[in-house]
């Protein structure tokens, strides 16, 4: 596809529509500098799901700032799965050019725009038809020179009737506390594909992100769309588009949100459902502490017939001066669809919590027993190895509790 | 085991019960009948030390303690398990997890899993969070095992017979009888089924925020079949005048 790049360069002074303005020229792009693979990525990356130890065992990729630092196929899916830069696929393939940039726009806003004039991230990773990979594929992006705004722009296609799951880490080495990570994200799952997508974001204070997700689901495609974040954020925005174009096309997204600090956050998630019998389920469990502030949006519409689609946010204030904002809507354009909402914002119930010290259990155990449910992983479909990694993750994160 | 003394409890401001007096014994079972209404949760929150029911006067002791301003889960350590009536759901907390827990942080141990087993707790309900879509019958069900799981020297059952079908009833009455062998018990209870299972050596009658009789239970198990609460209320007003 061919940008525009006046365009884009028009499009790099328009803020997004959603969330905290941010000056891109407080930023550094840090393009240049060469980097060597160092043991401390190995900690950072653990933290948030990726092992690298095991990066000769499992299909990995590692990219510190824009470096593409180290990048595997597992011996034994070498004929099954492809991972390359996005640079490298699309020198490979001209095909490919179909594919990028056309689940989202890259005159949308400022980040978007400054992506594609200068990014030079990403992965292609492609799993072959009928390929079914049950071990994760790992990838991880690290942020490493301060004051950097990194780029990335990956490309998932799942073709016809493969099977994968991947697990990808982002956050900040403590080297760049403060920094703007910009992640287009464009997956296709094609017909009959399936895919368990899961993603961890760990960052810091200083640091603000803005993840550009596109999704396209084809017929009887299932996407299950994970996302988890612990900790601070300085500022957070996106809003993932998914698009069901196939029939029956099933699209559960899931987030997990522990957020503290003074954190600024609008996290939303949308669908399209313009196949028949499209299934979407966007359901958000978030605990909110200190000063934090989240604004969680769903949207769904629903075009095709017999279309399904909920949206649900469960919110845990932990403080006085945090803030949780539930905004559902709910579009439906046919008869034959069923649309629905819930959220429910509240403390930790005394009545839980009285429960639970029923059973022997103190206050204080009580309370952390109850936080920590609200980050339990059930509803993220994760196989049994993958799932450990992520609650140790999130054990981690949750020292205090 | 449980001595109550003249104890006076209110939420909200509202007296709820007032100059009650009771005490159970070491390895007695007593049943308390009531209409709705009448105080017996009351009474049973006031054991277990839920934080709204705040006593005015009068003491709780157990084991010869003063537990009367001991928080619940210090209470629960002494000894007293409960049985809840309407418990709420703990979303995120599995019941083998919470079952785990009890069982003192290790895996379930032999006497837990034949406990699940004699109750009927499938694996499917032990890894659903607690309470959480359960029906009627599998909240008692899974209520009781939680509380025979911690091997109480006391239990409170607060209507461990109220909503649910007679399988499940025989389910839970054969488990409890087992269990509460030797053990000292207060069951709460406004229609009785239980006691087709448990058999109580001395029955309460609480109307309006206290106890009005105590006596042989089959005999006033007997009379509130026959006559029901409105009974009670004249047999009380006779004894006073």
């Amino acid at each position: 596809m061919q940008l525009d790049e006046e365009k884009l360069r028009e499009a790099l002074e328009k803020p997004a529509s959603l969330g905290l303005d941010l000056d891109l020229q407080e930023f550094r792009l840090a393009a240049g500098q060469k980097l060597e693979y160092r043991e401390d990525f190995d900690q950072a990356s653990f933290e948030v799901g990726v092992d690298l130890r095991r990066r000769k065992e499992l299909t990995t990729f590692l990219q510190v700032d824009h470096q593409a630092l180290y990048k595997a196929v597992q011996k034994q899916f070498k004929d099954d799965i492809e991972l390359m830069t996005l640079e490298e696929a699309l020198g490979k393939y001209r095909w490919l050019e179909e594919y990028v940039w056309k689940l989202r726009s890259p005159y949308e806003d400022k980040y978007s725009a400054f992506n594609a004039l200068y990014g030079r991230g990403g992965y292609f990773l492609r799993i072959l038809e009928g390929r079914r990979i049950h071990l994760p594929i790992q990838t991880c992006f690290l942020a490493y020179s301060p004051e950097i705004i990194q780029n990335v722009h990956n490309v998932i296609m799942v073709e016809p009737r493969a099977e994968a799951y991947i697990i990808t880490g982002c956050t900040a080495h403590k080297k760049a506390p403060k920094g703007l990570h910009i992640g287009v994200t464009e997956i296709y799952v094609k017909r009959s594909a399936r895919l368990n997508y899961t993603m961890i974001h760990r960052w810091g204070p200083s640091f603000h992100v803005r993840p550009r997700t596109g999704i396209l689901l084809e017929d009887d495609a299932e996407l299950v769309y994970n996302y988890i974040i612990l900790g601070a954020v300085a500022s957070f925005q996106s809003q993932p588009a998914a698009r069901l174009l196939g029939e029956n096309a099933t699209l559960s997204m899931n987030n997990i949100v522990y957020l503290d600090g003074s954190s600024d956050m609008d996290l939303g998630g949308e669908a399209l459902i313009k196949g028949r019998n499209g299934r979407v389920e966007l359901i958000t469990n978030a605990v909110v502490a200190d000063n934090a502030r989240l604004i969680n949006r769903g949207r769904i519409v629903c075009e095709g017939d017999d279309g399904r689609g909920h949206i649900s946010c469960r919110g845990l204030m932990l403080s006085d001066g945090a803030e949780i904002s539930a905004i559902p809507c709910l579009v439906s354009k046919r008869m034959s669809s069923e649309l629905t909402h819930e959220a429910a914002i509240g403390r930790v119930s005394e009545d839980q919590l009285f429960y639970l010290m029923s059973r022997g259990i103190s206050r204080e155990e009580a309370e952390s027993l109850i936080v920590r449910g609200f980050l339990d992983t059930a509803s993220m479909r994760l196989p049994e190895h993958l799932d450990r990694g992520v609650k140790r993750v999130i054990d981690l994160a949750m020292k205090g509790f | 085991m449980l001595e109550i003394e003249n104890l006076h409890v209110e939420v909200g401001g509202k007296l709820l019960l007032k100059e009650v007096s009771l005490e159970i014994g070491e390895g007695e079972i007593h049943v308390l009948f009531g209409p709705n209404g009448s105080g017996k949760t009351s009474l049973a929150m006031a054991i277990i030390g839920h934080p709204k029911y705040k006593v005015i006067e009068g003491k709780i002791r157990f084991k010869g303690v003063d537990i009367t301003e001991k928080p619940t889960y210090e209470r629960v350590r002494l000894g007293i398990g409960m049985v809840f009536q309407n418990p709420p759901k703990i979303y995120g907390v599995r019941l083998k997890d919470l079952l785990n827990r009890l069982a003192g942080g290790r895996e379930l141990g032999d006497g837990v899993l034949k406990l699940i087993d004699n109750l009927n707790i499938t694996e499917d309900l032990l890894n659903r969070y607690v309470n959480a879509g359960f029906s009627g019958g599998e909240v008692k069900r899974c209520e009781i095992a939680q509380a025979l799981a911690m091997n109480p020297d006391l239990l409170i059952l607060d209507e461990p017979d109220s909503g649910v079908d007679l399988e499940n009833l025989e389910l839970v009455g054969r488990e409890l009888g087992k269990h509460l062998e030797g053990k000292s018990a207060l069951i709460i209870t406004h229609h009785g089924y239980i006691l087709r299972y448990l058999k109580p050596v001395k029955a309460h009658v609480m109307l309006r925020g206290t106890i009005i009789c105590s006596g042989n239970p089959d005999k006033i198990f007997e009379r509130i079949m026959k006559d029901g609460y409105r009974w009670c209320e004249k047999c009380s007003l006779m004894r006073r005048s």
